[in-house]
């Protein structure tokens, strides 16, 4: 197909080969660019004390981008973070000790609350594999399942939770970086490795890039798939834990705005919709582009109109350039 | 609060079966009449009807409608639309069949659009309505004499200046703020806005370093007050928000950085953990919108024009449609507010329906 492409157009296929070598690094250079622009406008953006509040605006868009990175990457997509997030976020406020209740569970009610997020990850699969329901529907479902339950139970009203382990993640600093921060690279790690060094991993790129050819080749991808949501639930379900320290509440409007902001920054970040490439350090330069840009848009006082419609082009731009148009002969 | 929501949703879907099976309206109205107990049978029924009652507003504007039927004698219906409107305006004309019209409607309309047929219904059946927040700007209760008693709504106006300037207060009258707004194109926070621009034309003292919308959304509210700091550091010295959901997420926001209670942040809504936050000193004030009132007044309104206590057509326009007065919650008064209001039910004088008029209301 390349050979072809080179025959019809020689000039073409040199900046195809330039995009291909570049396009990796591409969403890089965006972020360098970016920060030294905002930098030049703004002396105060490199200070540590910004550069730290980078890293916390970051660190819960990080957390959600690693779980449906995996789900992208297989070329599926996952709607529920919001609805998993705010149902975890509401649970976490009531085991820990809070306003409302006398329960204090205090670590045990993070770990109940992982549990929760893998198994509505895991529902997700089930439903989306099993009923051959498209993965956009079966998690739009969990989606309102999920921020409609968090609403049932909670009436409207907002917890504030007490627990100071769960509140240090948000206030305590270790070498000068929010806890958070630090979960948040964690979970990157561990997001890492099960990318590059398990069997997992290399499933998931596999189903991404064709999944005739991975179901012909034995791999089990139903099983894959399902295990793939999951995974991510669990990840959102710790999203929510930090979205409680962060706010020192919960609510069932808590994780409004997730999942625009999420899938942002994993598309920014060079995974491609389609599947089959990109990964986890992707969303994570996906997520400091997207922190950065709202970061300096307010440090240089951008008006709020035209920070909606900078944030709205930067989308159609990254997709623009993730897209492998020789690839891809049929776009819907 | 959800059990309860159950029990009135059970026992009002029991009575709507019950409706259907008696085929005949006049049948189902006689058995109607014999259901009422004794001393409540001239007594008209007296019905709200809100959204939901899984939100605590509503809960609280349902619970003044208990209170005030209690202290009627009458019988008290909850209509709950759930956000559907069709299901609202159905619900209330087969009240209006159930009762015979011998009955009184405080109503929320789920929709603007939803006042006029719900207002039309009642003229015809001769029951005395009373709207609240939503209606069609060109529909007027003197449109439907005597029967459509009032509309009564909020201003933001007073709320977003009253709070500016106890905000200012707190700061001692001088210094640098930030302000987070509502979603742009909506009245409330246009409104709040407006408000605040007032008084900081009055208190040139008071420099506003920036607006950000952040789109009543609590997440938003927490990043953008995150980067002011790290824009105007030390030069902020008071948050204004245009609703308690951003002012609290400000709140934490500072937190982070050891300055919760040192720069003074103000909210609108009165909820139960802004009106905490003012008790601990961290807030400088919210304004409550007071649903018990709106739940009790609002029906003691059309049950007293009802009863024949005053003659809704030769109400001045300012008893028909107006604002009703907001409760400004400062560091004053905080503790009884929460006391009376947040621990307990608030005790309201029902005689006094026209006690909270703060003006006519204006269209632009």
């Amino acid at each position: 197909m390349t050979a072809a492409a080179d025959a019809v157009s020689p000039q073409g296929s040199a900046w195809e080969r330039w995009r291909r070598r570049l396009g990796p690094w591409a969403p890089v250079l965006v972020l360098v660019l970016l920060s030294i622009a905002i930098g030049i406008a703004n002396d105060r953006f490199f200070s540590f004390g910004n550069l730290s509040r980078i890293a916390d605006a970051a660190s819960i868009p990080l957390v959600l981008g690693l779980g449906i990175t995996f789900i992208i990457i297989m070329g599926s997509i996952d709607l529920s973070i919001e609805g998993v997030l705010s149902f975890g976020a509401v649970v976490l406020s009531l085991l820990v000790l809070n306003g409302v209740n006398d329960n204090d569970f205090g670590l045990l009610g993070v770990v109940i609350v992982l549990a929760i997020g893998a198994g509505m990850g895991f529902v997700n699969g089930a439903i989306h594999v099993g009923l051959r329901i498209p993965s956009f529907m079966a998690t739009l479902g969990m989606w309102f399942v999920g921020v409609g339950i968090g609403n049932a139970i909670l009436g409207g009203i907002q917890v504030r939770v007490n627990d100071e382990l769960i509140r240090a993640l948000a206030l305590e600093r270790l070498f000068g970086f929010k806890y958070q921060v630090w979960v948040a690279l964690l979970a990157l790690a561990g997001a890492f490795v099960i990318e590059r060094y398990t069997r997992f991993g290399r499933y998931i790129y596999a189903i991404g890039g064709g999944e005739d050819l991975a179901d012909l080749s034995g791999i089990k991808v139903r099983r894959i798939r399902i295990l793939a949501f999951t995974l991510a639930g669990a990840f959102y379900g710790l999203g929510g834990v930090m979205a409680v320290a962060q706010q020192g509440s919960a609510f069932a409007l808590i994780g409004s705005d997730r999942l625009f902001t999420t899938v942002t920054a994993v598309v920014v970040g060079g995974t491609a919709l389609m599947g089959g490439a990109g990964g986890v350090l992707n969303t994570l330069v996906g997520a400091l582009i997207v922190v950065v840009l709202d970061n300096g848009m307010v440090l240089m006082g951008v008006s709020p109109y035209v920070q909606q419609i900078v944030l709205g082009v930067l989308i159609v731009v990254a997709v623009a350039m993730s897209v492998d148009r020789i690839r891809t002969r049929i776009v819907k | 609060m959800s059990d309860i929501a159950i029990r009135i949703r059970e026992s009002y879907l029991n009575r709507r079966r019950f409706l259907g099976a008696s085929a005949a309206a006049t049948g189902a109205l006689a058995l109607g009449r014999f259901a009422r107990p004794a001393h409540a049978q001239d007594l008209p029924t007296v019905v709200n009807s809100i959204r939901s009652l899984s939100n605590p507003y509503h809960a609280t504007w349902n619970a003044g409608g208990e209170a005030f039927a209690a202290w009627a004698g009458a019988e008290y219906v909850t209509l709950v639309t759930e956000g559907d409107s069709e299901k609202g305006v159905a619900d209330i004309k087969a009240m209006i069949a159930r009762t015979g019209g011998n009955m009184v409607l405080n109503v929320d309309p789920n929709d603007s659009a939803d006042a006029r047929p719900i207002v039309e219904a009642c003229a015809e059946a001769g029951v005395y309505c009373v709207t609240q927040w939503n209606k069609p700007d060109d529909l007027h209760p003197w449109d439907h004499n005597p029967y459509y008693v009032s509309h009564i709504s909020f201003s933001g106006v007073p709320a977003g200046k009253a709070m500016a300037e106890a905000l200012f207060a707190k700061m001692g009258g001088s210094g640098g703020i930030v302000a987070l707004g509502g979603i742009l194109s909506n009245v409330p926070a246009i409104e709040r806005k407006q408000g605040l621009d007032q008084a900081l034309a009055e208190n040139p003292n008071v420099e506003l370093l920036d607006f950000q919308t952040a789109n009543w959304d609590p997440n938003q509210a927490l990043e953008i007050t995150n980067t002011w700091l790290t824009r105007f550091g030390d030069d902020i010295k008071g948050i204004w928000a245009a609703n308690d959901g951003m002012g609290l997420a400000a709140l934490e926001a500072l937190r982070a950085e050891g300055l919760a209670g040192k720069v003074p942040v103000c909210g609108i809504d009165g909820i139960q953990l802004a009106v905490e936050a003012v008790l601990a000193g961290e807030f400088s004030g919210t304004v409550a919108w007071d649903p018990f009132w709106q739940g009790s007044i609002g029906l003691s309104i059309g049950y007293h024009a009802k009863l024949g206590k005053f003659d809704p057509a030769t109400e001045p326009p300012e008893h028909r449609e107006f604002y009703g007065t907001g409760i400004i919650i400062t560091a004053d008064n905080a503790q009884e507010y929460y006391d009376n209001n947040i621990l307990s039910s608030p005790q309201l004088d029902f005689e006094d329906i026209w006690g909270r008029v703060s003006g006519q209301i204006q269209y632009n």
